[in-house]
């Protein structure tokens, strides 16, 4: 399968800068175009466009840190800032309007109740993307 | 898709912005996102609700850019940003280097500048430099109890003239700060002459260039300076100490030997003054005597001027490095004094060996490790000591130009967090002293005193009213400190400015009003500035101006005039194009041309029969602002070539013009550049061609 665009959420978690590596290791063989993206979710009571100054400035954070994660691995990112009521829906319909082939998320290794957790984002994105995905789950932390 | 400002409130439509805001549609009914699109994002980053410039911004384009960046980058280092300035703060250990070297590297020619005067009346008069050198040690004591209380009165800094303009008023404070300026001045041209003597002393022929070598040694300081004061500290802790501890372990040997009798023989200077003398023994050359030596108290102040430079506990750190300072050089003076004066070395009258040199040598022997290790320390630590003007002077040039006494200029950091015009200035006007005394430290010292006993006097007395004023608990002892210390320092004032007087002292006293001067005409200028351009009131609503009246001086009939005409239009429609011609055929013909071209800007053409061109233009422009008093808006079609040697063959008609307009009221001058690439934003000429002019 040639992987032409591929499509990278980033949470701002530790697991970012492997999920980026990975991308880049995956799209390197057809050329793809890698899109980083990170979703602000926005509480109901306030509207959509609202400006969220401390959201808006961490994701700018997380998005420039994927660049220059990019850099050093020798290869160039895109980077997308979005505004949403829930994250798996924006990153789903932003591959789509993308039209990506993949879409590779991110885990950071957390355990809840003795089991390893998997996000409400993560599982959203599992069930209702119409691309491939790819869910990388950070190595265990001993 | 919404448009939205910085924020939150519905910008202009129109108005381009850092950030657009595109509302998308989702597969799901409330799928809805905005999409925050910054195409500017990797140059201005978002914080705090404002954008901050980011590296990229300053990066340099083109080859001949980045090269230059690069070799600024090996000069002068990595550039930091605003928030790196508290790593650059001193600590006690690298302050002592950087703030105390004056000081401590005065105890390399105190002695010698006191001996010197006291050679005069003969060699038996050399034996008062002891008794000279206590009451110096004395008055020190005195200058550091005050100036602690000085550094806790006043922790921001700025020293003598922030304590008199506070306590005694603003022209008392300008004579504080044109005798301290005036002091940084001579700090660098004597510690950079001193420096280079101590280098004479064992290598001879240096002696010949000694203002060349100072020069090289000042643009030295100057360019460690520019890298920033930790770098600086860094570089010249190290001398430092290795000239305290060597001093230190010289005066050690030497009052071993001389008490377990000892003595060694004094080294002959090569030009020895009379030993009969020249002079009676006066009180007059007493006095003079103590006024050279007390040349060891300057840079003393340099601690209370420099406060913020510490680390937090900023006026802690700074009094204990006062202290240590004191104790250092009243050790290593008096040490030099005893040794000097109970060996009997006597100065040299060309100044072709230093006293510390002579006494050195007779300790330890000529040629031996440790004399170099002497000699190139003390070399070393004079150049620190010219170091201390290089961070007093640029602070408080920055501190004068934020009270608007000195120029916007010296207040702007570089990209090193350094005062860089502070710190450019003060080489400049040190190279400038220098060269003009020859290089010679005995030309510079009667010059250098009077500032800084000025600045203390003034500070002190200015301390008195303070505490007499406010009676805060402890008063009465502040009070009693900053009293003594006001008659110590008046009286050296005194004595420091009648026994020199001279000698050249008068320079200094004629320099000092004419500064003071100078630096209060410049308050007024921003005073009235200032006032000419404050708002009435905050909230003053923005006035609506009528549109201007557009005059288009034209040359020819091409693509960038047609730029310049569609510009005028969009801002007025009251626009009138002007051509100067310089015959009546090619007017006629120009204005021929332009009605054929168009008729919706009228063209008044005028023969120059001089052809002269900027004279009519002006007086054009003169004649029809008489006629209306709404603002006259001068639009210039400038081509833009694509090389800067390009430049060199046009004629540059619209930069006079311009130039020509910048002082001239009620007139706004728009520059409408044609670069050779571009189509001319959507306009297309009827009919470009050239005039014949």
């Amino acid at each position: 399968m040639q992987l032409k665009r591929i499509l990278v959420p980033l949470a701002g978690t530790s697991v970012d800068p492997e999920v980026i590596r990975v991308a880049i290791g995956l799209g390197k063989p057809a050329k793809a175009e890698i899109v980083a993206i990170h979703v602000i979710e926005v509480r109901w009571n306030l509207p959509l466009d609202a400006i969220l100054e401390p959201e808006s400035e961490r994701g700018e954070g997380v998005l420039d840190d994927a660049v220059k994660v990019a850099e050093q691995a020798g290869a160039h990112i895109e980077t997308e800032l979005v505004q949403a009521r829930e994250a798996a829906a924006a990153i789903i319909d932003t591959a789509r309007d993308r039209k990506s082939d993949l879409i590779v998320l991110g885990m950071p290794f957390r355990k809840r109740l003795g089991r390893v957790y998997v996000g409400k984002t993560v599982q959203g994105v599992y069930v209702g993307a119409h691309c491939a995905v790819l869910a990388y789950r950070q190595e265990e932390t001993r | 898709m919404s448009d939205r400002g910085d924020n939150g409130r519905k910008d202009n439509p129109d108005a381009p912005s850092l950030e657009e805001r595109a509302t998308h549609s989702g597969t799901k009914i409330g799928d809805r996102r905005v999409r925050i699109v910054r195409p500017a994002a990797s140059e201005f980053r978002r914080h705090g609700g404002h954008y901050v410039a980011t590296t990229r911004v300053d990066a340099p384009q083109g080859k001949l850019g980045r090269a230059y960046q690069g070799v600024r980058r090996v000069l002068f280092g990595a550039r930091l940003t605003s928030e790196e300035e508290a790593g650059e703060r001193l600590s006690k250990k690298t302050g002592l280097a950087i703030m105390a070297s004056d000081n401590i590297s005065s105890s390399a020619y105190a002695t010698e500048e006191a001996m010197r005067v006291l050679a005069i009346a003969g060699g038996a008069a050399l034996a008062l430099t002891m008794p000279i050198a206590i009451a110096v040690c004395v008055v020190l004591a005195v200058v550091i109890l005050s100036e602690s209380r000085v550094i806790r009165a006043y922790p921001n800094g700025g020293g003598s003239y922030i304590v008199a303009k506070d306590n005694h008023g603003v022209i008392p404070g300008l004579i504080a700060a044109s005798a301290l300026l005036i002091d940084y001045v001579l700090t660098v041209a004597v510690s950079s002459a001193a420096g280079v003597a101590a280098i004479s002393s064992f290598i001879p022929a240096v002696h010949d260039h000694r203002v060349l070598w100072a020069l090289g040694l000042i643009a030295l300081l100057t360019l460690g300076n520019l890298r920033g004061i930790r770098e600086a500290g860094v570089i010249f802790a190290a001398p430092t100490y290795v000239y305290i501890v060597s001093l230190l372990g010289l005066i050690a040997y030497g009052v071993f030997r001389i008490l377990s009798g000892d003595v060694p023989d004094a080294v002959v200077p090569r030009d020895a003054f009379e030993p009969e003398g020249l002079e009676l023994l006066t009180p007059l050359i007493v006095l003079r005597a103590f006024a050279s030596g007390s040349v060891g108290l300057t840079g003393s102040e340099a601690i209370a001027n420099g406060v913020p430079n510490f680390k937090p506990p900023e006026s802690r750190n700074a009094v204990i490095t006062l202290v240590w300072m004191g104790a250092i050089f009243g050790t290593l003076f008096l040490g030099i004094t005893y040794l000097a004066t109970r060996i009997g070395i006597a100065p040299d009258q060309s100044e072709l060996e230093t006293v510390n040199s002579m006494l050195t040598r007779s300790l330890v022997g000529d040629g031996t490790p440790f004399y170099f290790v002497v000699q190139i320390s003390t070399a070393i630590i004079l150049l620190l000591a010219a170091n201390t003007g290089f961070s007093g002077f640029p602070r408080l040039a920055s501190v004068l130009a934020d009270d608007r006494f000195m120029p916007r200029q010296f207040a702007f950091r570089g990209e090193r967090l350094a005062f860089s015009f502070g710190i450019i200035a003060l080489a400049l006007m040190s190279a400038a002293v220098l060269a003009a005394f020859h290089g010679s430290v005995t030309e510079l010292v009667p010059l250098y005193t009077i500032g800084v006993f000025a600045a203390f006097t003034l500070s002190q007395s200015g301390l008195v009213r303070r505490w007499w004023r406010l009676r805060n608990p402890g008063w009465r002892l502040s009070m009693f400190i900053n009293s003594f210390g006001t008659i110590v320092t008046g009286t050296v004032l005194v004595v420091v400015v009648f026994t020199k007087f001279f000698y050249g002292a008068w320079m200094v006293l004629l320099v000092m009003p004419i500064l003071v001067g100078l630096l209060y005409a410049i308050n007024r200028h921003y005073t009235n500035v200032h006032d000419s351009l404050t708002l009435d009131r905050p909230d003053e609503p923005i006035p609506r101006l009528k549109p201007p009246v557009v005059i288009i001086p034209v040359a020819r009939l091409d693509r960038a005039t047609l730029q310049a005409v569609a510009f005028a239009r969009s801002i007025s429609p009251t626009v009138r194009a002007v051509h100067i011609a310089t015959t009546a055929e090619s007017a006629k013909e120009f204005d021929r041309r332009w009605k054929r071209w168009t008729n919706e800007v009228p063209l008044d053409v005028i023969e120059s029969p001089y052809r002269s061109l900027l004279q009519p233009l002006l007086r054009y422009i003169e004649a029809i602002d008489k006629r209306d008093d709404r603002p006259i808006t001068v639009v210039l079609a400038e081509f833009v070539p694509r090389n800067w040697w390009e430049w060199m063959l046009h004629s540059q008609t619209a930069l006079r013009l311009k130039l020509s307009l910048l002082f001239r009221p009620n007139t706004i001058v728009i520059d409408i550049p044609y670069h050779t690439e571009d189509t001319g934003h959507g306009v297309t000429p009827r009919e470009p061609e050239d005039s014949s002019q």
